[in-house]
């Protein structure tokens, strides 16, 4: 499980939710950077699809915190950054130069498939009844974003079946 | 140290965007150090970052520290410089395997026995990527490359081994794989009191071999933690960096329970104990004109 630390079976509400924005919030940062990314190699089509999915993040993240603030106003938070890594973002490495629309969404759709992954793994460990109502609901949200990325992907032309490395020459001898 | 406020990661990203291959490890290398330095909580004002040449040497200018981009090789005798000239600044040099082992690894010795509390972060890629793909002196032997067109005949050298032969208080390894472990491996480095080195095994997208992107490197990838090391066997950390390319240990080979003296706090004392008897500086003009 790509976390370090959290202890499910004790986990609060409160903490529970917190984390639940961390990792919106660092799925936000990382398709943000890759849409950067993207924008910096010329490949706008791919950017503008990481940006869609920053935005939802955003949106999920926003609607986690405003929950938050309802049931526990400005109590400071016990959880940190340091407890997740990659959960719902994407994984480093999934950018690449050139990508095409059909590789965003494909890497957008793992990352949310290895959300769903994690909460599914967190489910059985959880003692607190709303932890695990909070937990199953993002689980299925999950889905939802899978769905929403196979839209986007349905929407897409056939693919060409040509890889990158077709149109990438190989390093020149010095 | 005048760190009062809390400062969050977000602080020490700088507005230039990163334009390393989209993919690159270095892109997790650099929020690594971002989390660390946060957890450290010194302004970004107290910090220099020092680099060489190379797309790692280019980590500086994405952070809001004190940054320079020095020539090939060079990072660590300016890194040392600037230490010496502040020793309230917080140091860190950072580079590639190219960059440090090969024309610059002349200075690591010295940096070594020196003992400056300067921190530095090698991304070990094992390839020159910026100059597209030259062998490297962490090449495996037999790699093929633009340079190397039937197999490299070369033993790589091995950069963990260096450092614990040389005799450096504080080695580590990490890995863009773990992001949230590293950071602390570079956290725990900065505060060691005195030089540290982090190895992070940072895979090159475009010009790396296929065992070595993130998914190989996970394969081969052990904590030692784990493993139970224990972190002040200096003789079980040179054991286990032997593997260095054949497994990836991460985590901190060897951490000196009795921190040596650094150089720099040596010159600090040295100069109070001079300057009890040393002329004003208004007459030391003086000794240089004949009367």
């Amino acid at each position: 499980m790509p976390s370090k630390g959290i202890d499910f079976a004790n986990l609060s509400l409160m903490d529970a939710l917190d984390l639940a924005i961390l990792v919106e919030d660092e799925a936000l940062v990382r398709y943000e950077d890759f849409a950067a990314q993207m924008d910096q190699h010329r490949t706008p089509d791919a950017a503008k699809f990481f940006r869609y999915m920053a935005e939802n993040e955003a949106k999920h993240g926003e609607q986690l915190a405003v929950r938050r603030a309802e049931l526990f106003g400005s109590a400071p938070p016990t959880v940190s950054r340091a407890l997740i890594f990659d959960i719902e973002a994407p994984d480093f490495d999934a950018a690449r130069a050139f990508m095409s629309p059909r590789q965003a969404m494909q890497a957008a759709l793992a990352s949310e498939v290895k959300a769903h992954a994690f909460f599914v793994a967190a489910l059985p460990v959880l003692k607190n009844a709303e932890v695990k109502a909070l937990f199953e609901e993002l689980r299925d949200e999950e889905i939802l974003h899978q769905d929403l990325v196979k839209v986007e992907l349905a929407k897409l032309p056939p693919d060409s079946g040509l890889s990158d490395d077709d149109f990438v020459d190989e390093p020149a001898a010095q | 140290m005048s760190a009062t406020c809390e400062f969050q990661a977000k602080d020490y990203k700088s507005d230039l965007k990163p334009i390393w291959c989209p993919g690159c490890g270095d892109f997790s290398v650099v929020q690594g150090i971002y989390r660390a330095l946060a957890a450290i909580g010194r302004p970004p004002h107290e910090i220099a970052f020092v680099s060489g040449i190379g797309c790692s040497s280019r980590i500086p200018g994405y952070t809001t520290a004190y940054g320079f981009n020095t020539i090939h090789g060079r990072a660590l005798p300016i890194a040392q410089g600037i230490k010496l000239a502040n020793p309230d600044l917080l140091v860190l040099a950072a580079g590639g395997d190219g960059d440090g082992f090969s024309i610059g690894g002349g200075h690591i010795a010295h940096l070594v026995r020196r003992n400056i509390d300067i921190t530095y972060i090698v991304m070990d890629n094992q390839i020159y990527g910026l100059t597209k793909g030259q062998l490297s002196p962490t090449s495996q032997k037999g790699r093929v490359t633009c340079t190397s067109r039937f197999g490299s005949l070369e033993q790589p050298v091995n950069p963990l081994l260096y450092m614990l032969a040389y005799g450096a208080g504080f080695v580590a390894q990490a890995s863009p794989t773990d992001l949230v472990g590293m950071a602390a491996i570079i956290e725990e480095a900065i505060r060691f009191p005195g030089f540290s080195f982090v190895n992070i095994q940072s895979p090159c997208v475009t010009y790396g071999e296929e065992a070595q992107q993130i998914k190989g490197l996970k394969a081969i990838s052990e904590s030692l933690v784990a493993l139970g090391h224990n972190p002040a066997d200096r003789l079980a950390a040179m054991d286990l960096a032997q593997h260095y390319g054949e497994k990836m240990h991460l985590g901190v080979f060897y951490r000196n329970p009795e921190p040596a003296p650094t150089y720099d706090g040596l010159v600090r004392e040295r100069q109070a104990l001079l300057s009890k008897d040393a002329l004003p500086k208004e007459r030391i003009l003086d000794l240089f004109i004949k009367k």
